[in-house]
């Protein structure tokens, strides 16, 4: 299994597709790290909120949100999901947010 | 050389569920192989790894072969050592089997067509797919999708009031692009003329395609519905190999259409999706439908030949290439029709070669974007793919699957070419004419 390695020496277990293993390791730092890695330079306030919001439904519902829930809750327009993390919601978003890799063909 | 070590229940089972697998179909192509090795050159895995013998067609079809012959086959009974037969035994022999016939093989069937002999390996790999999974041998991203299939009807495990809720949404939202109060998507509405099924990925996280749909169908003034239940083409039975889940998915969707009377079923853009629906589905269930089907590509491009709606190439300026969906053109013959459509809806078309049932798969068909454990192998055999995408020198990369949309986005990313991913039904959707409502008053 790879191993992402970010901050001061700090190293963590992700699958092959760089989605983390323990959703419990998450913490700000990581996510910063896991952006940089879906071309997100700078996590903006907004960047937070859809990050936000996908954990803590992930830790409540054990599964992703399906986009039209993110949307309402956190007010972006799709639109605005997709400038935030340009490669999606399910790859760009989940990832940051520490969720593991979404099911299915995606 | 006699089988005489003990043999774990799993791989037992296995042995007994591969007789009753061996049709006409599988034998033929269990037995018809000569090892001439045109397949080599057929598969995405071998030109990507030229050094690597273990991805030739030929040699992972032979470790599914070499069980026949040692069990079903006479020769192999009589000298395995000769024919290079042997079983399986334990536990682990199983799993290296998974590696081989999910991690080495995308079912994209290129080799099985260019095979002289007629050797169709991805089905008997599929095959061979279905018996593990009937002991529980399989990757883990296919046990829970197919587990989401089995239980809640879909296979992302999309809940029926999140479903609803983002149909509702994109009828809002389709209202005021339109200016249009009777814009919408109809839903369980009896007797239409088309009942439109989608993926699951299009409710879940991009519900964009949906929206293009539900415009396109709007200005083609279409007689149309989504039903509330059984609206997952999508079946995992494709990847995974087992028949009754196929079955079982198909029917739902075959089951709802009749319910509402629909007069044909249309798929939205996926591969695998059009494939099991259209092709397969009816075989796995046992059923036969009274409905057409038809992928919606072939609808979108009867309105604009009917003069339904009309487009403007202008709006689509940048350059496009098309990849075939392997389960589209290689399994379905469905590419002259795609490119029909593109050359009308833009302007600048390039081809990209080999072509239609000739292209390369995605790299991350046959169930293979659910398999993170095979993900780096996956990408490093994509190389082959990308330079196919580059040499097109194209900006946008259109197909007309979802899978692929998946697949093709993930190798553009890690070979860094920069381009981008479209379905047809989003070029349509752009380029599509809204006619001006004419508010003049009367003299």
């Amino acid at each position: 299994m790879p191993w992402l390695e970010f901050g001061n020496g700090r190293k963590i277990e992700v699958d092959e597709d760089g989605f983390i293993k323990d959703p419990k390791a998450w913490d700000e730092e990581l996510a910063v790290a896991l952006a940089k890695i879906e071309g997100v330079d700078q996590m903006t306030e907004d960047h937070w909120k859809v990050a936000k919001y996908l954990r803590d439904y992930y830790l409540e519902f054990g599964t992703a949100p399906v986009i039209r829930k993110l949307c309402k809750e956190t007010g972006f327009s799709l639109k605005q999901i997709y400038e935030l993390y340009p490669s999606g919601p399910a790859k760009g978003g989940c990832k940051v947010g520490g969720l593991p890799k979404p099911t299915g063909c995606v | 050389m006699s089988d005489s070590p003990a043999r774990s229940q799993k791989a037992q089972k296995v042995l007994e569920r591969f007789a009753k697998k061996l049709n006409r179909q599988m034998v033929g192509s269990l037995l018809a192989c000569v090892h001439c090795g045109m397949c080599t050159d057929a598969c995405h895995y071998v030109l990507a790894n030229p050094g690597d013998p273990t991805f030739a067609p030929a040699y992972k079809a032979d470790q599914v072969r070499r069980i026949f012959k040692r069990h079903f086959d006479w020769t192999g009974r009589v000298f395995p050592w000769w024919v290079k037969a042997k079983s399986v035994y334990s536990d682990d022999d199983l799993e290296q089997l998974k590696d081989i016939i999910f991690g080495k093989c995308t079912n994209c069937r290129r080799c099985s067509i260019n095979c002289p002999m007629g050797v169709d390996f991805a089905t008997f790999n599929r095959m061979a797919r279905g018996l593990l999974v009937s002991v529980g041998v399989m990757p883990e991203g296919v046990a829970v999708a197919s587990k989401d299939q089995w239980e809640l009807g879909n296979q992302m495990g999309v809940l029926r009031e999140d479903y609803l809720e983002t149909l509702d949404w994109v009828s809002e939202e389709l209202r005021q692009e339109l200016g249009d109060p009777n814009a919408g998507i109809p839903i369980d509405v009896m007797n239409c003329d088309v009942v439109y099924a989608i993926n699951p990925r299009e409710i879940k996280y991009d519900p964009r395609t949906i929206a293009d749909a539900a415009k396109i169908f709007h200005l083609a003034g279409e007689n149309w519905t989504m039903p509330s239940e059984g609206w997952d083409m999508t079946n995992f039975g494709l990847f995974s190999g087992d028949d009754d889940l196929g079955g079982a998915v198909a029917r739902r969707l075959y089951d709802k259409v009749e319910e509402l009377r629909g007069k044909k079923l249309v798929i939205s853009e996926c591969g695998h999706g059009y494939r099991s629906t259209r092709c397969e589905g009816q075989n796995w269930g046992g059923v036969d439908v009274d409905f057409e089907m038809e992928s919606s590509v072939i609808t979108m491009l009867r309105y604009i030949k009917e003069g339904r709606i009309r487009i403007d190439p202008f709006k689509n300026n940048k350059s496009y290439t098309y990849h075939d969906s392997c389960n589209n053109a290689r399994s379905c013959g469905l590419f002259e029709e795609p490119r029909e459509l593109l050359q009308i809806v833009c302007n600048d078309f390039r081809e990209m070669y080999p072509n239609r049932a000739e292209n390369y798969c995605c790299t991350g068909g046959g169930g293979a974007m659910s398999m993170s454990e095979y993900s780096a192998q996956r990408l490093k055999s994509a190389k082959i793919k990308a330079d196919q995408l580059k040499a097109t020198g194209a900006k946008v990369v259109v197909t007309s699957c979802h899978n692929c949309v998946d697949g093709l986005t993930d190798l553009i990313r890690y070979y860094k070419l920069g381009m981008e991913v479209m379905q047809l039904v989003n070029l349509v959707a752009n380029a599509a004419i809204v006619k001006e409502k004419v508010t003049a008053a009367l003299p």
